[in-house]
C-alpha cells in the first residue's frame, strides 16, 4: 500500500512536469489552418443563402407569388450570411 | 481515351456509392440495411470494445489502453466545462457519445475498402438537425418565451424589427447546415483526393513513387482531419448548448 502511494505521488509529479512542457505546444496546435478558416467563412455565407432561398421558394410555392418571396429572402439570406461571417470573424479575432 | 480502356481504374466517387445489403421494406418505407448502416454498426461495436477492453482492469496506475479511455473522457469533460460550464455536466453522455461516434466513423472510413459514413451529407445533416432541434427545445424549456428575444438584439431601434428578425431567424436556421456541411465536405474532399492520388500511382508506372510519397503525407493529414472535424463538430455542439442555456441578448 505504501509503495503504491509513493508510486502515485511520483506519477503525479511527472504528469505535472509533462503538462507544463506541453502547454505551449497545445496552444499552437489549437489554431485552425488558414484554409480551414476560409472554408468556415465560405460555408457560413452559403448556408445562410441556401436557407433564405429555401424559405422564399417554399413561401412562393405556398402563396403562388413566384418570384416575389424568392427575391426578398435571397436578399435577407445574403444579409444573414454576411452577419454570420461577421460574427465568426469576430470570434476568430478574439481568439 | 484512356478512360474508355480502363473504366473503373480512377473513379474517385465510386467509394461513396450506397449498396443495399439486406432489402427491408416496412409499410412502403425503404429501411434497407446498407453498407452505410453496416459501418455505423461497426463503429458502434468498435467504440464498445474499445471501452470494454480498456476499462476491464480499472487499475489505479492505468495501462496504455485504459489511459486512452480516460484521456477521451477527460478531453470531452474539459471541453464541456470550458464551453458550457457546470450546467453542461448533464449533457456529458450525449456529447461524449456524439464525439466518439463521429470520430470512429471518420477513423474507420480511412481503412482501405471501408465506407465513410460521415461523407454523406444526409448523415451529418441528421446529426446536426437532431442537435439543432434538441438545443432549440432546451432553450425554450430553460428560458420560456424569453428565448425568442435573441432574434431581436437589444439596442436596435424598433423600426428595424421587420428586417432584423427575419435575418436573425435565417442566421439561426443556417447553423445546422454549416455544421453538417463542414464535416461532410471535409471527409468527401479528403477521400476523393486520396483516391485520385492513388490513381496517379498506377498511371505513372515507375514514377508513381512520387504520388506514393504524397499519398503517405495526405494520409497523415487525413488522420488529423478525422480527429479535427470530430472535435469541431463537438465543440460547436457545446457552443450551441451554451447559447441555449445562457442566452445573451
Amino acid at each position: 500500500m505504501e509503495g503504491e502511494k509513493a508510486k502515485l505521488n511520483e506519477l503525479r509529479e511527472k504528469i505535472k512536469e509533462a503538462k507544463l512542457k506541453n502547454q505551449d505546444i497545445n496552444i499552437a496546435n489549437n489554431q485552425p489552418s488558414p484554409v480551414g478558416k476560409a472554408m468556415k467563412l465560405a460555408v457560413e455565407i452559403v448556408a445562410a443563402l441556401a436557407i433564405g432561398i429555401a424559405i422564399g421558394f417554399l413561401l412562393d410555392d405556398f402563396l403562388e407569388t413566384r418570384p416575389l418571396f424568392i427575391i426578398v429572402f435571397f436578399l435577407l439570406g445574403s444579409f444573414a450570411g454576411i452577419l454570420n461571417v461577421f460574427r465568426v470573424a469576430k470570434s476568430m479575432q478574439n481568439n | 481515351m484512356s478512360s474508355e480502356k480502363t473504366p473503373n481504374l480512377i473513379d474517385p466517387i465510386h467509394q461513396f456509392v450506397i449498396e443495399k445489403i439486406a432489402d427491408i421494406h416496412i409499410g412502403g418505407i425503404d429501411i434497407s440495411f446498407t453498407n452505410s448502416s453496416q459501418f455505423m454498426v461497426i463503429s458502434t461495436l468498435a467504440i464498445m470494445f474499445f471501452f470494454i477492453i480498456g476499462l476491464s482492469k480499472r487499475s489505479i496506475v492505468p495501462n496504455k489502453f485504459q489511459m486512452l479511455c480516460e484521456l477521451s473522457y477527460d478531453f470531452i469533460a474539459n471541453l464541456l466545462r470550458t464551453n458550457v460550464g457546470e450546467q453542461g455536466r448533464a449533457f456529458f453522455p450525449f456529447v461524449f457519445s456524439l464525439f466518439m461516434f463521429v470520430f470512429f466513423c471518420n477513423l474507420i472510413g480511412l481503412i482501405p475498402y471501408a465506407f465513410t459514413v460521415t461523407s454523406h451529407f444526409i448523415v451529418t445533416f441528421a446529426f446536426a438537425g437532431f442537435i439543432f432541434i434538441g438545443v432549440t427545445v432546451l432553450g425554450f424549456i430553460k428560458n420560456g418565451f424569453g428565448y425568442l428575444r435573441m432574434f431581436f438584439p437589444s439596442g436596435v431601434p424598433l423600426y428595424m424589427a421587420p428586417v432584423i428578425i427575419p435575418i436573425e431567424i435565417i442566421s439561426y436556421l443556417s447553423k445546422p447546415i454549416s455544421l453538417s456541411v463542414r464535416l461532410c465536405a471535409n471527409m468527401l474532399a479528403g477521400h476523393s483526393i486520396i483516391k485520385i492520388f492513388a490513381g496517379f500511382i498506377v498511371m505513372m508506372g515507375f514514377f508513381g513513387i512520387i504520388p506514393l510519397a504524397g499519398l503517405v503525407a495526405i494520409y497523415a493529414l487525413e488522420l488529423f482531419i478525422a480527429f479535427l472535424q470530430a472535435y469541431i463538430f463537438t465543440i460547436l455542439t457545446c457552443i450551441y448548448l451554451n447559447d441555449a442555456l445562457h442566452p445573451h441578448h
